[in-house]
This record gives structure tokens, sequence and C-alpha cells, in this order.
């Protein structure tokens, strides 16, 4: 958990948690690892913290509790063009978070968000930065143009922070 | 009225598993539990591998019993060789065991469970509705995760474990800690056995073959004989005299049977088998449960979960003080004391007795294995259990049976994927 600062002494010292999803032996599925690599090679200021957060189910709640800002990095099927990326918060889309899902091996991140949600323990902002993957068969790697919107991506946080 | 009810792929359980019953102007005919999910093919995965590798590979079987399932296979690789783990070995596998049975148990009875009790479909409802309640059992699940990150690497799939030792020491500051937090937990710990004990477990009784590890020094997880109620003990290596695997057409799950049409096993089967050996607040929280062995009710296998976690933790913090009492010291592993041999591991994972065998060859690559995961162990009890119960309940409206057969799976925790191994079909018979 990260320390809860007041923000209004700190307003431009938000503690920011930066997460990767994926698995990465599952071609672009593992955007997120792939960005969080990438992030965690450059220079980050002191209140952004970086983790490769893998497939965390319900132990995602915990994990962003605390923090006033997260920033979620993932392969999400959008409906748009392949390899392309988008930026929005969770009051732009509809979390489909299914009641009665099937098991814990499968509690995605939708259903974890809802969790969080509904405990009322949810950050207050959270920005997703989808990446319409291509390609996610096992042992595929990154597709090329994916990998790119990768470095887009990483790009506009480090901007953004 | 339709003659058939069906509840196709159960939710609140891991994989799918189809449950059918036909019925007869009202009266119950005959019912299955289908397993519908495709082999795995882990065995074949093994075969040709260094044993080195084995852990590794079948911790990857189950994201939920991944330790018990790298234990055992240490274990079965260690028989073979002739392997003597240390003393801090063993007392750190016993450590990270309990930290992966409670992870399962809490989950298992709070986010699979308890829904059923509170008439909501998951605990996402639940958390409106009781908050306290789910707060404390992601407090409490974050703790048994944290206990098998500190020992074994990470909270799933450890890393740091290897065949003779670890290749990762915990530091005495971090087992303090763990250990000022297993403490702690108990105000949470007892508030669940207070929850559970007041909830109305469905009524039925049916009594059968228990089946579990068995050691007189100890609440058996890692270490112990073969153990039926029936009577009969087994050395490890002679698993097969007991779990006879045979197929049946609608499961792709194997059934397994001894001297009755089925055996069970898991909490249930621990808590009747190894009653004696729990921890005293473990015994006080059964007693608060109404369980007293034998306990015959199969609903109940839950409520003996929730004993298994107040055992887990007492047991944690005498795991920790007798670590921090020998000083954790890095280590080289044990080392082989032949090249090549057939060796059995068996362990009390979450879910019931899991046993993996191993056939090692001179130049350490395995050339055979077999893995027997607790579900298929169960799949026949479950059925049995199915058509005792059915003629008690067929009068009910159809979705009240489909409840009841829903509770009835989801408390023996099936991992159904898990429970799908090698198979052979020319043993089918029509």
């Amino acid at each position: 958990m990260a320390g809860q600062s007041d923000s209004g002494k700190h307003q431009k010292e938000r503690m920011t948690l930066i997460l990767g999803f994926g698995n990465p032996l599952h071609g672009d599925d593992g955007v997120g690892a792939y960005a969080v690599q990438m992030l965690n090679a450059r220079s980050l200021p002191t209140n952004v913290k970086v983790r490769d957060a893998g497939t965390p189910g319900f132990g995602l709640v915990s994990e962003i509790e605390g923090w006033d800002r997260v920033i979620l990095i993932d392969a999400i099927r959008m409906g748009r063009s392949p390899g392309s990326w988008r930026r929005f918060n969770p009051d732009e889309v509809r979390l489909l978070a299914a009641d009665g899902f099937l098991s814990l091996h499968q509690p995605g991140l939708a259903n974890s968000l809802a969790l969080a949600q509904a405990l009322n323990l949810l950050p207050k902002e959270i920005i997703f930065f989808g990446i319409e993957p291509i390609g996610t068969d096992l042992f595929d790697d990154i597709n090329p143009i994916a990998s790119n919107s990768v470095e887009e991506v990483v790009n506009h946080i480090l901007n953004e922070l | 009225m339709s003659n058939r009810i069906e509840v196709h792929h159960v939710t609140r359980v891991e994989g799918h598993g189809n449950i059918i019953v036909e019925m007869d102007n009202g009266k119950f005919k005959d019912c299955r539990f289908e397993i519908v999910e495709t082999p795995r093919f882990f065995e074949a995965m093994l075969r040709g591998r260094p044993y080195g590798e084995a852990s590794h590979i079948t911790s990857r079987i189950c994201g939920i019993c991944a330790t018990g399932h790298a234990v055992t296979s240490l274990q079965a690789t260690e028989n073979a060789l002739g392997v003597k783990p240390s003393e801090q070995t063993r007392y750190l596998r016993k450590l990270t065991f309990n930290g992966e049975i409670l992870d399962s148990h809490i989950l298992h009875v709070y986010m699979l469970v308890a829904p059923d009790f509170f008439g909501v479909g998951s605990i996402i409802p639940l958390a409106t509705t009781h908050r306290e309640v789910v707060l404390r059992a992601l407090k409490m699940k974050k703790l048994s995760g944290d206990i098998c990150a500190v020992v074994s690497g990470r909270h799933t799939h450890p890393i740091a474990m290897t065949v003779g030792g670890f290749t990762h020491f915990a530091k005495p500051e971090e087992l303090e800690d763990l250990r000022e937090r297993c403490i702690e937990i108990r105000q949470d710990v007892d508030a669940t056995v207070e929850l559970f004990a007041s909830l109305p477990w469905p009524k039925f009784e049916r009594e059968t073959e228990y089946v579990s590890l068995t050691n007189p020094s100890e609440y058996a997880f890692v270490s112990g004989e073969i153990m039926t109620s029936d009577g009969g003990r087994y050395p490890l290596k002679d698993y097969k005299k007991l779990t006879n695997e045979f197929l049946v057409r609608h499961s792709s799950g194997k059934h397994t049977r001894h001297k009755r049409d089925s055996y069970m096993v898991g909490a249930l089967a621990r808590l009747n088998n190894n009653y004696e050996q729990l921890h005293p607040r473990a015994k006080a929280a059964a007693e608060a449960l109404g369980l007293k062995p034998l306990v015959t009710n199969p609903y109940l296998n839950s409520a003996a979960q929730v004993v298994e976690i107040v055992h887990c933790i007492e047991d944690s913090i005498e795991v920790i003080d007798h670590l921090l009492e020998l000083g954790v010291k890095k280590e080289e592993p044990a080392k082989p004391s032949r090249n090549s041999g057939d060796g059995v591991g068996v362990c009390e994972v979450p879910r019931g007795m899991l046993i993996h065998h191993y056939t090692i060859g001179e130049d350490g690559l395995i050339t055979d294995a077999n893995c027997i995961i607790p579900t298929n162990q169960n799949l026949a009890n479950i059925e049995v259990d199915m058509h005792t119960l059915m003629p008690k309940i067929e009068s009910k409206p159809h979705d009240d049976i489909r409840l009841d057969l829903e509770m009835l799976v989801r408390a023996y925790d099936p991992c159904i994927s898990c429970s799908v191994h090698v198979m052979d079909v020319e043993d089918l018979k029509d």
C-alpha cells in the first residue's frame, strides 16, 4: 500500500502506481509486461512506482488500495484497428463484470475492479491504456505494430506524469 | 414438468463440469456429474525432461495448488534419488504449504461458498451488503500469499524450491513480520469461525470411506502414510492399491475407488482421520462448527476447511518460532545418493491427497510420470452422494434441486481442470 499523502499539500505529488498486465508467453497479451520493462529503463519521478502485475486476480484489490492515481496498461479488445491504442477512464466504458463468474482462475481485470469499486477502495483516478491485440497464441512474439503502440503509450505516460 | 434437470458448467468451481439428472414423472431416475475438460498431458510433458525441471513444470498444473504440486513433485524426485532434505528445508516447506492451504481455503469458503448462503451469485454483490466480510477475506488472503512469497519467492508458482532444498532464504525480520501478522489475524480467524458457525448448512448424511495421509506426530499435510477410515494403512509407494483409477463414459477425469463404490479426500477426510493432531484452537473451532468425527455430511467439507484455516495459522506461528530458533541459514540443497530410481510423493493439498510418481533414468531424465489429483478421487463420491440425495429432494422445485446439487459439488471444492490427466481410452468398455 502506498503512502496516502494529504492531497491538498501534495497536489503535484500524487502517489502514482503504474501496472502492466498480461502474459508475455501469449504474444500481444503481454503488452503490459513489455510496457513495464520499457518504463523501468527510463528515469521516473519519485512519486511513481511501476509494477508488472501479471495476472493478479482479486489480489489487484489490495494492490491498488491507497494510491492516488493508478495507470493500467493491458491488451484490451475494444473493436478498434489491430495494434492501435487508446487512453480512457472507467467513466468512458462499461466494465463487464459477470455476476457468478465461472472460476477463480478467471477473475479478470473487470471483475477485480468491480470488487474494488463495491468495496469503495478504488483510487480517485484510474487511467487505462488499452492496446488492441493482434495475436495472443501461445509462444507468439509481440506483433511489431503492437510493440510500436507500447512505445507510444510509454511516451504518452511519461509526458502525462 | 421436464424430465431432465441440468446444470451446464457449474459456477464457482475451478473448471467445467455439468450436473445431469434424469427424472421420470417427478421421480428420480438417474444422475451423473459430467467432466468436460480436455486432457492436460502434463505427464507426457515430463517424459524426457531433467528431474530438476519437474517441480516447476508440474506447479503449472494448477494456479491455486502450485505449491502443493511443487512440494509433492520434489518429494517424488527426492524419494526416487534418495535425497534427504534438511530440517530447515522441511520446516520452510511446511510454512509455504500452510500459506497455500490458507489461500485456497479462504478463497473457497468466502468467495465460492459464502455467496450461496447470502443468496447472491458472486462475491461482488456481497462486497456492497457485507463489506467487512469481504475485506476480512482479502486481508487474510493477502497474508497467505505473503507467507508463500517470503518463503518460496512469490505468491504462486514458487521459484525458490529445488530438489533437496531452497535457492532463496527467508530473512529473520521477514519471518518475524509474518509471525506478528499471524497473531494479529487471529481476530479475523475467530470472526471467520463465528460467521461459518452461524450458517444454515444443508442437512444430508452419507457415510463414506475417508482417505488421507496420517502422521502420529502432526496433522498431516506434507508427510505420513496413506490411511483409510475403513481401516488400513498403505506406504506411499502402494498408492495404486488404494486409487484403482478407472474410466467412465461421461467424464474426461478418471474415477477412483477402494473397497466401496467411492471414497472421499479433502478437508473433511483429514479432519475425520486426524482430528487428534489438530491444534487445540482448531479443535475449539471444530466444536463451534459442530464437527466431531465421524462427520458424514459432505456439505461440511467447507466447514472443515474453516477448521484448517485456524490450524494453519497456529501451525505457522509454531513453525516460524522453530525456524527463528534454528536461525535460517543459506545452505546447499541435499544431494542425491543415486542417479536413477523410482519415487512417489504424496501430500495433502487443499482439496485432498495429491500423488506424484516418477521414474528417473541414469541420464537424469524422467522416463515415466503419473499424477493423481484429489478432484479425480472425489468424482465418484460426488456421484454417489447425488444418487443418495436425489430421492430425498425429488419433490422440490427444479431450481431448488439445482441449487442443492450445485452446493454439493461446490462443497468438494473441485478443481476440475486439474483433474483431467493422461487417459487410456482402450480401457473403455461399453
